[in-house]
């Protein structure tokens, strides 16, 4: 993959993510905040973005989503996959829903 | 207490159907809305086409800490306090939005909701009135629902550790493959 195939393929990935989010967000802002791991101020910023916007927006050479299930919480579905294979979905929910949300900077 | 506001009445009427749909005993709607309990019993009646269960509630705390049902309802906390945190609701949205959401997981998760919303609403009032409280897993790092005023200090979660027995069922033996081991132990 050379760079500007590289370039088009995050633009799209950005792309959908953000209409997706902006659909969750406007269908059912709570459930969208939960499954979105957001916070409630970086939500109304999505779902006011333009189409106009969005599309700048997802025109970057960087992803707009990133990365939740970061170290432990990732180490320990690893490990409860062998463990017990029933519970582990859950267990990485209970996880994910005490994790800090991604909110706005100063 | 009679309310007089319409819309208010309406509100609660809607919030009552959606609790009824997911199986919530009349006597939490008594205490949660300020419909008459005349109303409440005619809206169940109508809602799924049969009179509601008579009989006690499920009020002990001890359930909510046996292994898999403690498993269920962390889970169900954690999208709880979630949503009272960053989606600023309460009160009986809350509560539902919650619910809806653990049922979701535990629909992807391929489990059976053992977690009725009766129970998930007691699970709340003994959280509010420190019965119950969350403390995290010295492990995974996740908040666990345990009895209040007991030690916590090592405290690793059901997950982390599982009971020997954990999860072992006739449900769950009967959805697995038998393995020689067990067609010995049923012989």
């Amino acid at each position: 993959m050379n760079a500007t195939q590289l370039h088009e393929e995050i633009k799209e990935t950005n792309l959908s993510y953000l209409l997706l989010a902006q659909n969750m967000i406007k269908q059912d802002s709570a459930a969208a905040l939960f499954r979105l791991g957001i916070s409630a101020e970086v939500a109304d910023l999505i779902a006011s973005l333009s189409p106009a916007q969005l599309i700048k927006m997802a025109a970057s050479n960087m992803l707009v989503c990133r990365f939740r299930f970061d170290e432990s919480l990732l180490f320990s579905m690893i490990t409860d996959y062998s463990k017990d294979r029933l519970m582990s979905q859950p267990h990485a929910a209970i996880l994910v829903a005490g994790q800090p949300v991604e909110q706005l900077g100063d | 207490m009679r309310n007089k506001s319409v819309i208010d009445e309406a509100r609660q009427i809607h919030f009552a159907v959606e609790m009824i749909e997911l199986g919530a005993r009349l006597q939490l709607l008594q205490e949660e809305t300020s419909l008459s309990r005349e109303r409440l019993l005619k809206l169940y009646k109508e809602v799924t086409g049969r009179s509601p269960s008579k009989g006690m509630l499920p009020y002990s705390t001890d359930w909510f800490i046996s292994w898999q049902p403690n498993i269920h309802s962390s889970l169900f906390m954690g999208i709880y306090q979630f949503l009272a945190k960053n989606a600023s609701l309460h009160g009986l949205e809350l509560l539902i939005k919650s619910y809806r959401l653990y049922l979701e997981q535990m629909g992807v998760s391929g489990e059976e909701p053992i977690l009725s919303i009766t129970r998930a609403w007691f699970l709340v009032r003994f959280l509010d009135a420190n019965m119950l409280q969350l403390t995290a897993c010295t492990a995974c790092r996740g908040q666990f629902v345990v009895h209040t005023n007991e030690l916590y200090e090592d405290y690793v979660c059901g997950v982390c550790r599982p009971p020997s027995r954990a999860g072992k069922t006739r449900k769950s033996a009967a959805r697995q493959h038998p393995t020689p081991a067990d067609i010995l132990k049923v012989s």
